[in-house]
C-alpha cells in the first residue's frame, strides 16, 4: 500500500503537514523533506507444524524421559559427617567420624525408595509444537531521496494449542516452585517474554523494544532512520546486521545474537536467520571506498541471544534448571559492541576482513544461589537431616536446611531432578559433566557442605557411583526433586576474521562459475560455559573456519537452473551452538564426558524453481559426521494474487551412530515435523 | 495477404539484397541520413507509407484487428499475427517516422554519425576504435552488414543513454488472461565507456575495463521487495558479468554465479535476464550470428509515450479479460533486418536460437522470438519505443526530449502466459525514471547501493 505525500497528509494529519510545510523551503532541512512519501506493506501469515513423531521435547516437563520410568533410589551416609552430625543423625552408634569413607561406604537402606517422576508431572502428548499467527508490516516514511525512516513492526500471537505444563498444578508438591521469575516458572507456559533479573529482587523485560505477554509478542526488527549521501549510508536505530558469505554458519556474522524463541532454527532454512537475528539499537555506517572496497561499521547497545522459554516447544535448556539472566542486574544492558568489516570484490576474487569487539550474545551459565528458603521435604531422611542440622547449624548458612539451601544452587521444589540417573542423563544431553557439575555445586557453595554434601574425587574408580549415591541421597531427602539454579553472564571478546572468495572459470560446464568462499575467524580468550557450571567460564582461544561453495547449474533444459550451496564448518573449541566440546560424549553411566577435539559440520542445500517459478522446490541439510542429520525438503507455491504457500518437512535424527551426545543434531532430535505457512501479503 | 503487398515485399527483398551486395537502394540509408537526417531519400514511397504499402486498405490512425490483419500479415512476426488474429490484440497505426533523430537519443545518433567507420573488432572479438581503445559512443556499425555487428552495437549500449533508471511496472498474466502477479521494480544502467553526456567522457577514468553497470531491484510486492541484483559487465564480451545479489532473507550482499541466465527472476514471469533488450548476455556467449532476411515490418517505434496519464501508464485490451495486451501504436518500418543467433555458452539452455528483428534505421530490436530446443516457437517479445514528446508536453533529457522504450510484451507461446512491462514516471515507493543523472552510480549501481535498496 502506498500513499503519496497528499494522501499521507490525510492519514497522519496536521502534525506531519505542519512538519512538512515549514521545512520544505529551508535549506538543508528543505532538502531533507523535499520528497515526502509513505510506503506501507505487510504480511499476515499462519504458521503451524504437525509432529510426525510421538516424541515430546525431553527438555520440557511434560516430555521428560523419566516421567514414565520408575527409578530406585538408594541413600548413603555422607562421608564428611562430623561426630556431632553422626550423633544427631542417630548414626553415632554405628560408625565413628572418618569411617564413612566415601558415598559408597555406608548404605542407609532404610531410606531407600523408588520414584516415578510422572506421579508428579504427567507426560503429555502434542500434535503440534508450534502454531502461531504472524503479522508483519514495513512502513517507510521517505522525507527525501536521501533521508527516510523505516519501521518494521512484527506481531505474533500463539493461541496455545498445546498440552503443556502448568506449574500451578504442582504448587502443592514439595511446597511448589518458588524460585525464579514467577512468569516463567510458577504458572502457565510463557511463550514469548524475555525475562531477566532486574537487580532489585524482581524481574523485568530484557529488551526495551519488545512488548510481549505469555501468548503475544510485538517488536521491531527495524526501527531506524537512514541517511545517504553519495557513497555513504548511515542507519541509526533498532536494526539487524548480517555479515559474511556463509549461510547458517556464523563465522563472520557476529553483530547480532539470535532469537531462538518461536520455532528455534527450524523455519525455512534458506531464510537463514532473517527472522532470528536479535535487532540491536545501533548506528551502522556503510561507505563505498575506493578500490571496490566497502567499509561497514557498527556501534550498538549489546542485546543478547534469547533462548526459548521453559516448556515452550523448542526449548533446549532442561527445565530442571531455573535460569537467572543477569543481563540487567549485572549491568550488561549498558554495554556496547562495535565492529568493522571491509569487503572488496575484483570480479573473480575478493576478500573481506572483520574486527569486532563485542559482548558475546550467547553468554555463559554457572551455578548460582537460589535464594529459596525451603527445607528438605523428605519425610524420613529429609526430616532427619532437617532435625540434625537444626541441632547444630552452621552460623554462616542459617538455622535451617532451607536457609542453608538458599545459599546453594539447589531448590527443594517439584519439576527438578528426581534421580541420579536423570541427573546424568540430562547432563549428557546438555553437554555438561554430571560428576564435575555436582562437585561445582558443592565446592562453589560452602553451605551445601554444611548440610553434608561433599565433592567426589573424579579420579576415583567409583566416582560415578559415589556421585550417584550422593545425588540420590539428597533427592530422597528433598522429598522428590531438587531444581538447579543457574545464572547467565556475558563476556566481552574480540573477533578477528578474514575471508577470501574466488569464482572459477572452466570449459567444463559443471566446474564453471563456482563461487568458493573461505572464511576464518579467531576469537582469543573466548569465554565458554564451564561444563561443570563453575563460577568461572572456560576461557580459550577459538578458531572457526568455513568453506562455502555456491553453484548454479542447469540440469535439464526444461527446468530453470538449480542453485546449490555446499558448506563445511570446523571449530576447535565449541559446537555449532557454542557449547564447549569438552562436554561432549557423556552417558547416563559416565558423568565425566571424554569430550571431542573439534567439531565439523556439512551443509548441502539447493533451490529448484519449476518453470515460471510458480513452484519452488528447496532442500537443506545439516550433517554432523558424529551421527546427526537434519534434512528439510520444502515446496513453495506462489499462486499469485498476493498469496504464498510453503510446506516443509523437518527430518531430524541425532542417533545415526554412536553416542547421540557426540553430535549437535541430537539436541533437536525430538522435533520431526511437517510445517505449513500460509501467507497473504498486502 | 494481398497480391500487391506480396509484390512490394518481393521488390523490397530484391532491392535490399542488392543493397547488401553494394548495389544500393534509392541511396544507401546512412548517406541519406548523413545528408539531412531524413530517411525518405533512401526508401521508395511504398516503404514509407502503410497506406501505399497496403494499397489504401490500412491508413495511419486505423486500428489493425482480426478483421483486417490479413492485409499486414507479412509485416508482423508470427506470434504477434496470432495475437491479433486470435486473441483480440489490436494495433493502432501511426505514420512512418522519417526523422532519424526521433528514433534514438539525440546525442547517440549524433555520435553514430560522427564516429561512423571508426569501429572494428579486436582479436578477442570486442569492439574497439581503430586505435584499439574501448568504443567512444554511438552505434559502432551503422552500416552493419553482419548480424554480429548489429548485436555488438546493441549489447554495448542497451538504452543508448550514459545512465538510465527505469521505473517499471510488471504484470504477469495467467493463460486465462487474469493478472496473477504485479511487480514494481527499478532497472538501472550506466556506461563507463562510450559516454556522450556524463563527464568524464568518453571513458570514466578507472572503469575502462567495464562495459556496463546494471542493477535490478524489486520494490513490491512484499515477497519480492528488497531483492536486488548488481551486474558488472566486463568490456571483454567473452566473460560473464559479475553478479552480486542482496536477498532480504540473507540481509547481506552475496556474490552469485552468473552463467545461468534463463531463469525467471520472480514467480510468474516469462522474462529471463538473457532477454534484456534482446541481447541480455555477453556478445560471445551467443554465436552463429547471421542475417536471414530483410523486409518491411510493423513495429512500435513511436507514439508509445502515454502523456495523457500522469504516470505514463498504458491502457490494456484483448485476451480473455481485456488485460493481456498494452494499447500499442505501430508504424511501418521500411527495413527490418531479421537476424538469428544461438546460445553457445549455456549448456542445456531452454532456448535453441533467437530471431531478432532490427530496425535498419536505428539498429534497435523491434521484435524477438525464441525457439525451444526442439526448434518450436517458444516465446515472443515486442515493445514500443518513443520520443517522450506529445503536443506541448515532453519529458526532457537535457536539451532534448527523452527517448526510450515505453512498454514490452513477453509472451510464452507454449503456455500462453504473458508478462507485460511498462516504463512509468514514478513508482509509489518514490523511485522515479531518470536519465543521465550524475549520481546514479552511487545511488543504484554499487554494492552498498543494492544493500541500501534491499529490504532492511
Amino acid at each position: 500500500m502506498r500513499i503519496s505525500s497528499r494522501g499521507m497528509a490525510v492519514l497522519v494529519g496536521m502534525a506531519v503537514a505542519t512538519l512538512h510545510a515549514p521545512l520544505q523551503a529551508q535549506g538543508f532541512f528543505g532538502d531533507l523533506f523535499d520528497d515526502f512519501g509513505v510506503d506501507f506493506s505487510g504480511i499476515i501469515r499462519a504458521e503451524g507444524t504437525y509432529k510426525t513423531t510421538s516424541e515430546e521435547n525431553p527438555y520440557n516437563q511434560q516430555g521428560n524421559i523419566f516421567n514414565d520410568r520408575t527409578i530406585q533410589r538408594s541413600a548413603y551416609a555422607p562421608p564428611n559427617l562430623t561426630q556431632t552430625q553422626l550423633d544427631n543423625l542417630g548414626l553415632g552408634g554405628l560408625v565413628n567420624v572418618g569411617e564413612v569413607g566415601t558415598w559408597n561406604t555406608l548404605p542407609l537402606a532404610i531410606f531407600n525408595d523408588e520414584v516415578r517422576r510422572g506421579d508428579v508431572i504427567r507426560s503429555q502428548s502434542n500434535d503440534t509444537n508450534y502454531t502461531i499467527i504472524r503479522a508483519q508490516g514495513e512502513m517507510e516514511l521517505r522525507f527525501s531521496h536521501n533521508f527516510r525512516f523505516v519501521a518494521k513492526p512484527r506481531a505474533l500471537y500463539d493461541p496455545g494449542l498445546y498440552n503443556d505444563f502448568d506449574a500451578r498444578n504442582v504448587a502443592d508438591v514439595q511446597s511448589g516452585i518458588s524460585g525464579g521469575d514467577p512468569s516463567l516458572y510458577q504458572g502457565e507456559v510463557n511463550y514469548f517474554e524475555y525475562r531477566v533479573e532486574d537487580g532489585n529482587g524482581g524481574y523485568t523485560n530484557g529488551n526495551p523494544l519488545e512488548f510481549a505477554g505469555r501468548d503475544y509478542f510485538v517488536d521491531f526488527p527495524a526501527l531506524l532512520f537512514e541517511y545517504t549521501d553519495g557513497p555513504m549510508t548511515l542507519r541509526v536505530g533498532n536494526q539487524q546486521i548480517a555479515w559474511g558469505q556463509a549461510i547458517f554458519f556464523r563465522v563472520l556474522d557476529v553483530p547480532n545474537g539470535l532469537d531462538l524463541r518461536r520455532h528455534s532454527i527450524l523455519d525455512r532454512s534458506l531464510e537463514e536467520f532473517s527472522d532470528k537475528r536479535v535487532p540491536m539499537l545501533s548506528a551502522r555506517l556503510t561507505y563505498q571506498l575506493p578500490f571496490n572496497i566497502i567499509g561497514d561499521a557498527y556501534f550498538g547497545r549489546f542485546q543478547p541471544t534469547v533462548f526459548g522459554n521453559p516448556n515452550t516447544g523448542f526449548n533446549v535448556i532442561p527445565t530442571q534448571f531455573t535460569v537467572r539472566d543477569m543481563f540487567k542486574e549485572d549491568g550488561y544492558d549498558d554495554k556496547y559492541s562495535y565492529g568493522l568489516r571491509l569487503r572488496a570484490d575484483y570480479g573473480t576474487w575478493g576478500w573481506q576482513a572483520v574486527a569486532a569487539r563485542r559482548w558475546n550474545p550467547d553468554g555463559t551459565f554457572r551455578w548460582t544461589k537460589t535464594g529459596v528458603n525451603q527445607n528438605l521435604e523428605g519425610p524420613g531422611l529429609g526430616a532427619t537431616v532437617n532435625a540434625a542440622y537444626a541441632l547444630n547449624p552452621n552460623p554462616e548458612c542459617g538455622p535451617t536446611t532451607g536457609a542453608a539451601l538458599s545459599e546453594t544452587a539447589f531448590e527443594v521444589a517439584p519439576g527438578g531432578v528426581y534421580s541420579a540417573e536423570e541427573w546424568f542423563t540430562y547432563a549428557g544431553l546438555a553437554r555438561l559433566s554430571g560428576v564435575e557439575g555436582l562437585n561445582a555445586g558443592i565446592e562453589d557453595f560452602p553451605c551445601s557442605q554444611a548440610i553434608t554434601a561433599s565433592a567426589v574425587d573424579p579420579n576415583d574408580a567409583d566416582a560415578q557411583a559415589q556421585a550417584e549415591n550422593q545425588l540420590d541421597t539428597f533427592f530422597i531427602a528433598a522429598g522428590g526433586s531438587l531444581r538447579g539454579h543457574i545464572a547467565r553472564d556475558y563476556h566481552q571478546e574480540n573477533v578477528f576474521g578474514l575471508g577470501v572468495n574466488y569464482v572459477t572459470t572452466s570449459s567444463i560446464d559443471f566446474l564453471n562459475q563456482i563461487i568458493i568462499n573461505l572464511e576464518v575467524s579467531y576469537q582469543p580468550k573466548r569465554a565458554f560455559t564451564d561444563i561443570a557450571l563453575r563460577q568461572d567460564p572456560i576461557v580459550q582461544d577459538e578458531t572457526t573456519a568455513a568453506l562455502i561453495i555456491d553453484k548454479w547449474h542447469r540440469f535439464a533444459s526444461g527446468f530453470p537452473g538449480t542453485y546449490m550451496v555446499f558448506q563445511a564448518l570446523w571449530k576447535n573449541r565449541s559446537d555449532l551452538v557454542g557449547r564447549h566440546l569438552s562436554g561432549y560424549g557423556a552417558t547416563p553411566d559416565n558423568g565425566l564426558p571424554p569430550g571431542v577435539d573439534d567439531a565439523y559440520y556439512f551443509v548441502f542445500g539447493f533451490q529448484q524453481p519449476l518453470p515460471n517459478r510458480i513452484f519452488d522446490i528447496e532442500f537443506a541439510s545439516l550433517y554432523d559426521p558424529r551421527g546427526g542429520l537434519f534434512a528439510q525438503p520444502m515446496l513453495r507455491w506462489n499462486p499469485g494474487n498476493n498469496i504464498g504457500v510453503e510446506a516443509f518437512y523437518n527430518f531430524i535424527d541425532g542417533d545415526l551412530k554412536g553416542n547421540p551426545n557426540d553430535n549437535v543434531i541430537s539436541t533437536l532430535g525430538f522435533a520431526d515435523e511437517v510445517g505449513l505457512r500460509l501467507t497473504y501479503q498486502f | 495477404m494481398s497480391g500487391s503487398t506480396r509484390m512490394r515485399r518481393r521488390d523490397f527483398l530484391a532491392r535490399t539484397a542488392g543493397y547488401a551486395a553494394g548495389a544500393g537502394m534509392l541511396m544507401p540509408l546512412w548517406e541519406a541520413v548523413g545528408s539531412n537526417g531524413e530517411i525518405d531519400r533512401a526508401y521508395p514511397d511504398e516503404l514509407l507509407s502503410i497506406e501505399a504499402y497496403t494499397g489504401g486498405k490500412i491508413s495511419p490512425g486505423d486500428l489493425i484487428t482480426a478483421d483486417n490483419v490479413e492485409h499486414v500479415k507479412d509485416l508482423l512476426e508470427p506470434v504477434v499475427y496470432e495475437q491479433v488474429s486470435e486473441m483480440g490484440r489490436q494495433l493502432r497505426v501511426a505514420p512512418t517516422t522519417t526523422d532519424i533523430m526521433r528514433l534514438s537519443p539525440w546525442e547517440y545518433m549524433q555520435a553514430t554519425v560522427r564516429n561512423r567507420g571508426q569501429a572494428r573488432f579486436d582479436d578477442k572479438g570486442n569492439v574497439v576504435t581503430q586505435e584499439g581503445r574501448p568504443w567512444i559512443g554511438g552505434h559502432p556499425f551503422p552500416d552493419a552488414t553482419k548480424a554480429i555487428e548489429l548485436f555488438a552495437g546493441l549489447t554495448m549500449s542497451w538504452g543508448r543513454h550514459d545512465a538510465s533508471l527505469y521505473a517499471i511496472k510488471q504484470y504477469s498474466l495467467s493463460p486465462e488472461g487474469s493478472i496473477q502477479y504485479r511487480y514494481d521494480l527499478g532497472w538501472a544502467e550506466l556506461a563507463p565507456v562510450g559516454r556522450l553526456v556524463l563527464e568524464p567522457k568518453p571513458y570514466w577514468t578507472g572503469h575502462e575495463e567495464y562495459l556496463r553497470y546494471q542493477s535490478v531491484f524489486f520494490l513490491s510486492p512484499r515477497s519480492e521487495s528488497g531483492t536486488s541484483f548488481l551486474n558488472i559487465w566486463h568490456y571483454d564480451q567473452n566473460k560473464f558479468p559479475d553478479l552480486y545479489g542482496y536477498l532480504p532473507h540473507f540481509r547481506r550482499i552475496r556474490q552469485f554465479p552468473t552463467n545461468q541466465r534463463f531463469e525467471p527472476l520472480v514467480p510468474g514471469s516469462t522474462l529471463y535476464l538473457s532477454d534484456a533488450w534482446a541481447a541480455g548476455d555477453p556478445l560471445h556467449t551467443w554465436g552463429n550470428y547471421k542475417i536471414i532476411g530483410r523486409g518491411p515490418m510493423l513495429a512500435g517505434v513511436s507514439n508509445g509515450w502515454n502523456a495523457e496519464h500522469p504516470n505514463w501508464e498504458h491502457g490494456t485490451h484483448g485476451g480473455p479479460n481485456g488485460q493481456t495486451f498494452w494499447d500499442t501504436t505501430v508504424e511501418l518500418v521500411p527495413e527490418a533486418i531479421l537476424t538469428e543467433a544461438e546460445p553457445v555458452a549455456f549448456s542445456r539452455a531452454p532456448v535453441s536460437k533467437k530471431r531478432v528483428w532490427f530496425d535498419a534505421r536505428n539498429m534497435m530490436p523491434i521484435g524477438m522470438v525464441t525457439y525451444d530446443r526442439k526448434g518450436e516457437l517458444f516465446r515472443s517479445f515486442d515493445g514500443c519505443y518513443s520520443l517522450y514528446e506529445s503536443g506541448d508536453r515532453a519529458f526532457m533529457d537535457g536539451d532534448h526530449p527523452y527517448w526510450s522504450w515505453t512498454h514490452v510484451h513477453a509472451f510464452d507461446a507454449q503456455t500462453r502466459r504473458m508478462t507485460r512491462l511498462e516504463q512509468v514516471r514514478a513508482l509509489g515507493s518514490g523511485l522515479e525514471t531518470q536519465v543521465n543523472t550524475p549520481n546514479m552510480y552511487e545511488q543504484y549501481l554499487t554494492r552498498s547501493a543494492i544493500m541500501r535498496l534491499g529490504r532492511i
